[in-house]
């Protein structure tokens, strides 16, 4: 027996890139580029968040008059005082000089001038986990035994950072979504001209008793696996810029400076996984939807 | 079997281009459709087809009256039918092979069972060695030959065929005429469309003969 076993392929293979998979392509660049952005934004807040809760800094402003150094001592030894008999402070220290000088150093610069500027004294304090301070009542105490302290537990900084960071993972699902919305509406579009161009195919098929499931599947199955094909590619593309990225930070060049690293743990890499997936789904659906539509339309 | 009460047909706000036809295809009956250009023959196929509506008139088919039977059964009706289109319809893309293969694979048959059929009834037709050939590299009649085999590889009820031998020779179209014969031994109602005289006279089948739209002459032959 000389046959063979069907082809399984109602459509004709189309022949080089249709500009659907272009599209598609760079859809899922974005994309990959938006969750991959979400990550690191979800990350830098946890990160600071954690970096910042539990932490408290006591600022002590030297006095414009008197012995300045003197009287800086004074309320400093005062403040370690009060912070040390508080319930739930484990850990009450002064910050050196030298570790202030460091901290400002990115902004004024290290050179003997900035050595001069009245810089105020601070104190890191750090809280058991799971304690409560009573933050108003200290500083209140503080103030009593330092007349020049100011206490910072940083809810105010941490608030802005996630809400920072809440903005961008927001943008980002945003962006994600808009993404959706397109590559559907680019399905759509591209499986109701495959429909036009393939119509005497779909009415030899119809005629011939096929259901329109049949006829739909054919679309399907062409439309979905050409998505997951330029989905993989664009987003492969947008995992080697994170790769690149990490790769410039590990060389100690960063790329973009006071932002979290742009690089992506090799988990998060495999969270890009998702976006052709998803394109794939998207595809699935929306080429099975449009093609009954149009064929409950034509027949 | 198949039908027709009264039927008409117009394309759009245009004429009538069949008019008050009425006729009954018998199950298990042979018949030739004949007529000249333009009298209606390909659109009378196109309503036993359902691949249109009726404008007016009852159309029966299967038993099931076209007209309270719900779209969804269409398919199922469909797939009872074999066609010879006159253009052929052949899908260029793939072999001769899958395009026989077709209807069987619509049934929701599997590869593994109809394979061997599929070969066979190809090597009938004397396309044995093109099995694998795609359409656009067969000649004309080759092309209808596989178009042939395609339309009776499921064993339809109701077999259409427009002009069927128009473009074989005399030999292949009497070897087409027996298939036909054939199949219409084994119960399938045929209904051939046709200008040969030739091949309507080597049968003892009977003619309905279609004029402007309307059927003149149907006639048992003796």
């Amino acid at each position: 027996m000389s046959g063979k076993k069907p082809s399984g392929r109602i459509l004709p293979r189309e022949k080089g890139a249709a500009p659907l998979d272009v599209v598609i392509g760079v859809m899922a660049f974005l994309a990959a580029l938006a969750l991959g952005a979400s990550l690191i934004a979800d990350r830098a807040a946890y990160s600071w968040r954690e970096g910042l809760i539990g932490k408290l800094t006591v600022q002590i402003i030297p006095p414009e008059n008197g012995d300045a150094a003197a009287i800086l001592s004074q309320e400093t030894a005062a403040a370690l005082t009060v912070l040390r008999s508080t319930d739930g402070i484990v850990h009450a220290a002064p910050v050196s000089q030298q570790d202030e000088m460091a901290l400002v150093a990115p902004w004024l610069g290290a050179d003997a001038m900035v050595a001069d500027l009245p810089m105020p004294q601070l104190i890191d304090a750090s809280v058991a986990p799971g304690a409560r301070v009573d933050v108003p009542a200290l500083a209140a105490k503080l103030k009593t035994a330092a007349p020049d302290s100011v206490l910072d537990d940083h809810s105010h900084w941490i608030g802005r950072l996630k809400s920072l960071a809440d903005a961008v993972i927001w943008s980002a699902y945003g962006i994600l979504a808009l993404i959706a919305i397109a590559t559907a509406a680019a399905v759509s579009f591209a499986t109701r001209a495959g429909l036009q161009a393939h119509h005497e195919i779909v009415g030899l098929l119809h005629q011939m008793g096929a259901h329109s499931g049949f006829i739909a599947r054919a679309f399907e199955r062409h439309y979905t696996l050409s998505t997951l094909a330029a989905s993989a590619a664009g987003a492969c593309l947008a995992a080697i810029l994170f790769i690149a990225a990490g790769g410039l930070e590990f060389a100690g060049i960063e790329p973009v400076p006071f932002l979290p690293p742009l690089s992506l743990t090799p988990t998060e890499i495999l969270w890009l996984s998702a976006v052709p997936i998803v394109s794939g789904l998207i595809a699935w659906v929306t080429a099975r939807l449009s093609v009954l539509a149009a064929l409950r339309e034509i027949y | 079997m198949v039908r027709f009460e009264n039927v008409g047909m117009r394309y759009g706000p245009g004429p009538e281009v069949l008019r008050d036809v009425t006729f009954v295809l018998e199950a298990g009956s042979f018949t030739f459709l004949t007529g000249p250009s333009g009298a209606g023959k390909t659109t009378l196929m196109k309503l036993m087809l359902l691949a249109e509506p009726p404008s007016r008139g009852l159309i029966t088919l299967f038993g099931n009256d076209l007209a309270v039977t719900k779209r969804a059964r269409f398919p199922e009706l469909r797939r009872r039918i074999g066609v010879v289109f006159q253009d052929f319809r052949l899908l260029d893309h793939l072999s001769a092979f899958d395009n026989v293969a077709l209807p069987l694979r619509l049934a929701g048959k599997r590869a593994e069972d109809y394979e061997q059929d599929v070969a066979e009834l190809l090597t009938w037709v004397g396309l044995g060695d093109r099995m694998q050939s795609r359409p656009p590299t067969l000649s004309g009649g080759e092309q209808q030959r596989v178009a042939i085999a395609r339309a009776v590889v499921g064993r339809p009820d109701l077999l259409l065929a427009d002009e069927p031998t128009g473009n074989v020779d005399a030999e292949i179209g009497q070897r087409l005429i027996r298939l036909f014969a054939e199949l219409n031994r084994l119960g399938t109602t045929v209904l051939i469309a046709t200008h040969d005289r030739s091949l309507i006279e080597s049968t003892r089948a009977r003619e309905m003969r279609l004029v402007e739209g309307r059927l003149v002459e149907l006639r048992a032959r003796a």
